[in-house]
């Protein structure tokens, strides 16, 4: 098993040179060097080639790319054009944002597909609407329903703020009034794919001979769900979330749009329409490694809880 | 299973009949506004009207068009770039198929709609790029789903049979492997439809679609979400077509599988 994963942690690195470099090549040569966007696409093309030298910005883009590396990997992404601070310093308490965020809102889906698909009652009860609220959670655009759940919960009702963001210092309750529609905007999407897989999953399961075994035993319905099926189905989903985190990430970044959560996403979309280039080429960085990196460690969490590819 | 098809068949088919006889259908103009701005439903305004007074119910209608021909056009582009590798892939075997398999792992990967939002920034934005664009972020799944049906079929007795006889490659996956997995190639098609809808109205939300005044959903609603105590419905009105035509193209391609 050890030498399984070595090896996939080792064809993970070329993966993310290669993506970070094509990002880097691109942005460089789509959208021109730093200057020539400060100064616009019309500027005197002398004042841009001695500014570009005095930057260094006129140096082949893999010599660039390789220092750009080197910086970012101490901590310096450069200066953001449009706030001249840091951009790691911008960074930093975002991403937390963003990882606190994602973390609820996988939990939450995480649990109403167990509790939705595994409890026996649950399941009789809810049977094929199940599917069909799963195939919402996957088709409705986030904007869609974070825009509709504002409008009722917020505009109608006033239970909830309609956007914006509290930080834990302003108080747990102010905290968690910001963080609920957030949160259950981008659970309903995971909850969506997540309980297609499980489903599939745990239905395959149960045709299986030890539940037959488990039923004849004498174990109670409730049993042979949460010791025996349960168990044995959740494990797609962990492959599943891994494989689909890229499309997850697009959820998020609508999400916190729609509420105005300053996280990653939000950082992303506004640097992108503002040409904030450091800021954009750093977020899109990070995206990128982040997607990979969580990718494989899905794959590694895979192979250490599946017992079948562990014997290998 | 039957039930699902009909089902998403009739919202296709409403959403392209809109699509087409949307200036027929329409009460107004799209994108001629008025003094009458945001007003709710009326029997003059079906939907209301927007900021610039323009009737919500007429640009849901010609957001169809706009909507379907980026979403068929993005999932040709796909077609055509996922089918031919995912074939090759499929079929060659070997060294081939172990670099290809990387590179759609690679892509697949990655995140689809940062992708898009970078790509449109570069190249800008029309109907036509962003075709390209979602196309090329959705090949890979299409170029996976055809290498798995080709090995399939590959180890078949009617393939093995066609060898035999010495049909050379091109003819084979042409002839016998290409109409056998015709039915789930369709059904891709029309879940990449869904997911490129899906996409450009999240580009569009974003402030990253197609520019106003064309009547574009993401971008209505993204307009429209400020003016969301006033009339909602400019925002859920075509948020709300996303999401049935996001479903009905979904509905007809997951029920292949």
């Amino acid at each position: 098993m050890l030498t399984a994963i070595v090896r996939r942690v080792l064809l993970v690195i070329p993966n993310i040179v290669l993506l970070t470099l094509i990002l880097f090549w691109s942005v460089f040569e789509l959208l021109g060097t730093p200057i020539t966007m400060m100064l616009g696409r019309d500027a005197d093309l002398e004042t841009i080639a001695t500014l570009n030298a005095q930057y260094g910005f006129d140096r082949p883009v893999f010599e660039q790319y390789v220092s750009w590396m080197g910086n970012a990997l101490q901590g310096d992404f450069g200066r953001s054009y449009i706030t001249k601070q840091s951009v790691a310093d911008a960074i930093a308490p975002r991403i937390l944002v963003t990882l606190e965020l994602a973390a609820i809102a996988v939990l939450l889906a995480t649990i109403a597909t167990v509790i939705m698909n595994s409890i026996p009652v649950a399941r009789r009860a809810v049977g094929s609407a199940n599917t069909a609220l799963s195939l919402v959670g996957i088709t409705v655009p986030n904007f869609m329903l974070g825009i509709s759940l504002i409008y009722i919960l917020s505009v109608q009702l006033g239970w909830l703020p309609t956007s914006g963001w509290a930080d834990w210092s302003e108080g747990p309750v102010e905290h968690l009034t910001h963080l609920v529609l957030p949160a259950l905007t981008l659970s309903a999407f995971f909850f969506g794919s997540f309980s297609l897989v499980y489903r599939a999953e745990y239905r395959a399961v149960q045709r299986q001979l030890f539940i037959k075994v488990a039923r004849a035993k004498g174990l109670s319905e409730w049993g042979v769900s949460f010791k025996h099926s349960m168990p044995n189905s959740i494990l797609p989903v962990v492959t599943y979330a891994g494989l689909s985190l890229g499309q997850m990430t697009g959820g998020a970044v609508v999400t916190e749009t729609v509420f105005s959560v300053p996280g990653m996403g939000r950082l992303f979309v506004d640097s992108i329409t503002s040409h904030d280039f450091p800021v954009m080429l750093a977020v899109g960085m990070i995206i990128i490694i982040g997607v990979v990196l969580l990718n494989l460690l899905a794959d590694i969490l895979y192979t250490v809880i599946n017992p079948r590819i562990r014997m290998e | 299973m039957k039930l699902q098809i009909w089902l998403g068949a009739l919202v296709v088919a409403t959403f392209v009949a809109a699509a087409v006889f949307a200036p027929a259908l329409s009460t107004h103009k799209p994108t001629r506004s008025s003094v009458d701005f945001l007003q709710g439903p009326s029997a003059e305004h079906y939907l209301g009207t927007d900021e610039l007074g323009r009737d919500v119910y007429s640009r849901v209608l010609h957001g169809a068009k706009i909507s379907l021909m980026v979403g068929i056009g993005a999932a040709i582009v796909a077609t055509v770039i996922g089918v031919p590798i995912g074939l090759v892939a499929g079929y060659r075997g070997g060294k081939v198929d172990l670099f290809l398999v990387q590179m759609i792992d690679l892509f697949i990967a990655l995140p689809g709609l940062v992708l898009a939002l970078i790509i449109t920034v570069m190249i800008g934005v029309s109907i036509e790029k962003l075709m390209v664009v979602l196309g090329f972020v959705t090949w890979p799944v299409v170029a996976r789903l055809v290498r798995g049906q080709v090995l399939n079929i590959r180890e078949s007795l009617f393939v093995e049979a066609a060898r035999a006889l010495g049909g050379r490659a091109t003819w084979i996956v042409w002839t016998h492997i290409l109409p056998n997995i015709m039915r789930v190639v369709a059904a891709q098609f029309s879940i990449t439809v869904s997911l490129s809808i899906f996409t450009s109205a999240s580009l569009s939300f974003l402030g990253l679609g197609i520019p106003p005044p064309t009547p574009d959903w993401g971008g209505m609603v993204r307009a429209g979400f400020e003016f969301l105590s006033i009339n909602p419905l400019i925002s859920l009105a075509p948020g709300g077509a996303v999401a049935i035509t996001v479903f009905g193209f979904y509905l007809i391609g997951s029920t292949v599988e």
